[in-house]
């Protein structure tokens, strides 16, 4: 809701992102912070921020795929890893960046339409299914194949990343190349919402028997609906490729599938912003739990197994506990906050 | 030709562990219409009830004999069943399907991470409860604990489609698969089916247990067994009771006829696709299985 006295004379200032001069100074200094961050913070905060960063471009194409079309998708990871793949060996041929990640994307989204096809038929968990199928096929595939084709076994090391014959080799400079893709995608991600195919997707959605009636190709908008989201995954799967340089199967598990979900469900499935705040409220819980964990047990044995297994416990609870609580997520509360104050001082709705 | 029947006998007998997991999925979802993603995380944990009351409890000074810790383990599992439905599913009844499928996604990690938490994942021997070994009958080779076990998952299949059909409890089950707020308005209780579907399930899944890792070890990695035996309960029907091992039968001896035939060729991949490449067809041909209910939707 915009705060008493605003409107707009045209439908270009209607139909803007940011519609008042506080929300645009609000994100420029987000930004601007952002910028900041490295150049002020050390190694291990960006560090982890290049991570959430990736992890965002993610969530976000989740955010398409399961919170705009309502269609499950429980193999996020695995196409992250067919977009890691893809650019490794894209990489290898000497390519530039600029065509890689959108071949990435695209080797992806196509990828990930070949295991929706099933939409044709069944809806539901049904073709979450399916996508479960994709997840414990990647590794078996990647692992079958031979090893001169995508690494087998070992993995795939990943040249480089040159930017215009500039390598950014430090992760600082890693750092703003990721954040910049960020940005781009989460502004893609917010556009969506406004276009025509963004609200045939919440109409499919809301109710695909009535979308069907009102003219829109259901199966065709789901098949999309995946192929978007996928690029989405392969553009992060891009970056991870670039920033772990080295690809193998086992990095792109199931868990890290259902980390995706999670993330995206406690933040909230129906807004791009939902699925910001997930990411970052899920980054935080980990690492947290990462610190404490470490200074709690510090020498005991097999202690990355005991964190592992606890942030994997804390994450099912918080996704329990949206579901039960709030579905509408992290981001229904932030809306319910900036409301009550924008309203003030008189009482919100 | 040896070679073909044996992968015949090999195959039936594996599938019918495939079915009794399958059937698992399938009492889960046939009295509460939950697809429960973390049956493989389930049976790992009955699994580890069963280490623990057979081999946890003498290294503890306690000394069980083996059926009653068997029956302890059990124990813990309508436990395990009962603490599911009042903290996870009955706050959920009524949502949408998405939901508490959701839900079943998020109790496969915390499920993943709390086992690891209590037992660590360090693998641990599973007790002796089936004999071990092999006999032989003619040129062909028959294990004797998959040979009991498939004889128990006949026979359970036979108890539970007798308890589904027959029994005034197991019918009230089929209105809470069909649909939850219909269900609750003919008066059926959906809390007491949803605890029964996931007391049933855990024990089937740890009778799996039983027979897939009895004398072997035990891992956190077994769950992955789950994802094999899905396959099988939808192409089974994931409302058939009957349908789930011979499902597991077809599934199995696929997959040892692949072991055979297709897997020198392809580095031991087809083998490990079958049972994904058989669902996802499953669901592209006929997504209600071979004798699960066909959905009619209305406008």
């Amino acid at each position: 809701m915009l705060p008493a006295g605003v409107h707009f004379d045209t439908y270009g200032s209607e139909a803007a992102l940011l519609k008042t001069t506080r929300a645009r100074v609000a994100v420029a200094a987000l930004i601007v912070a952002l910028l900041a961050l490295p150049l002020t913070a050390g190694a291990y905060l960006h560090g982890v921020a290049t991570q959430a960063f990736i992890t965002l471009i993610a969530v976000l194409g989740l955010h398409v795929t399961v919170g705009m079309a309502g269609q499950i998708n429980i193999a996020q990871s695995a196409f992250v890893g067919v977009g890691a793949f893809a650019t490794a060996k894209l990489a290898g041929y000497g390519l530039p960046f600029w065509v890689i990640i959108p071949a990435a994307a695209l080797i992806t989204g196509a990828v990930s339409v070949l295991f929706a096809l099933p939409a044709a038929r069944v809806k539901g968990f049904y073709l979450a299914l399916t996508t479960l199928a994709a997840q414990v096929l990647f590794p078996i595939v990647i692992l079958g194949l031979p090893s001169d084709w995508l690494g087998g076994l070992v993995g795939m090391p990943v040249d480089p990343l040159v930017v215009f014959g500039y390598p950014v080799a430090s992760p600082i400079a890693f750092y703003y190349f990721t954040f910049a893709l960020a940005l781009v995608m989460t502004l893609a991600a917010f556009n969506l919402h406004r276009s025509r195919f963004g609200r045939a997707l919440k109409a499919v959605r809301d109710n695909d028997v009535a979308a069907e009636v009102m003219g829109i190709n259901v199966l065709r908008l789901k098949l999309s609906a995946f192929f978007t989201g996928s690029m989405f995954a392969g553009v992060a799967g891009a970056c991870t490729a670039w920033f772990i340089q080295f690809v193998t199967a086992e990095s792109f598990t199931l868990f890290a599938s259902v980390w995706f979900l999670g993330m995206l469900i406690v933040g909230g499935l129906q807004h791009p912003i939902g699925a910001i705040l997930g990411v970052l409220f899920i980054t935080v819980l980990q690492e947290g739990l990462h610190e404490s964990a470490t200074a709690i047990m510090r020498g005991t044995h097999d202690m990355g197994g005991a964190i592992f297994a606890a942030t994997n416990v804390a994450l099912g609870a918080c996704i329990l506990l949206a579901l039960i609580f709030e579905p509408r997520g992290l981001v229904h509360r932030w809306m319910v906050l900036k409301n009550t104050l924008q309203l003030w001082p008189f009482p919100p709705r | 030709m040896t070679r073909f029947v044996q992968a015949l006998i090999d195959g039936s007998l594996v599938g019918l562990v495939y079915g009794l997991i399958a059937l698992s999925f399938v009492v889960i979802y046939r009295a509460s219409q939950i697809v429960n993603l973390a049956q493989g995380e389930v049976l790992v944990i009955g699994a580890l009830f069963v280490w623990t009351f057979t081999i946890g409890t003498p290294l503890a000074g306690v000394k069980l004999p083996l059926p009653v810790g068997i029956l302890l383990a059990l124990a813990a599992c309508v436990v395990l069943g009962l603490l599911l439905e009042r903290l996870v599913f009955r706050p959920l009844i009524g949502q949408p399907a998405f939901a508490i499928f959701m839900a079943s996604i998020a109790l496969l990690v915390m499920l993943r991470g709390l086992a690891q938490l209590i037992w660590t994942a360090e693998t641990r021997p599973f007790p002796q409860v089936l004999p071990s070994g092999a006999f032989e009958i003619g040129p062909f080779l028959f294990s004797t604990r998959l040979l009991i076990g498939g004889a128990f998952t006949v026979a359970l299949t036979l108890a539970l489609h007798a308890f589904f059909t027959q029994s005034r409890h197991g019918l009230r089950l089929a209105a809470v698969a069909e649909d939850h707020n219909t269900a609750l308005s003919l008066g059926v209780s959906v809390r007491s089916a949803i605890a029964i579907a996931w007391i049933l399930g855990a024990i089937v899944a740890t009778f799996g247990a039983i027979v897939l890792l009895s004398g072997r070890i035990v891992s956190l990695e077994v769950a992955s067994i789950g994802f094999k035996a899905l396959p099988v309960a939808l192409l089974g029907g994931l409302e058939s009771v009957r349908g789930a091992p011979l499902a597991g039968i077809l599934i199995g001896v696929g997959e040892a006829l692949a072991m055979t035939y297709l897997d020198p060729l392809t580095s031991g991949v087809a083998s490990n696709v079958l049972p994904f490449a058989v669902m996802i067809a499953v669901l592209l041909i006929r997504p209600q299985g071979l004798f699960g209910w066909k959905k009619i939707e209305r406008l």
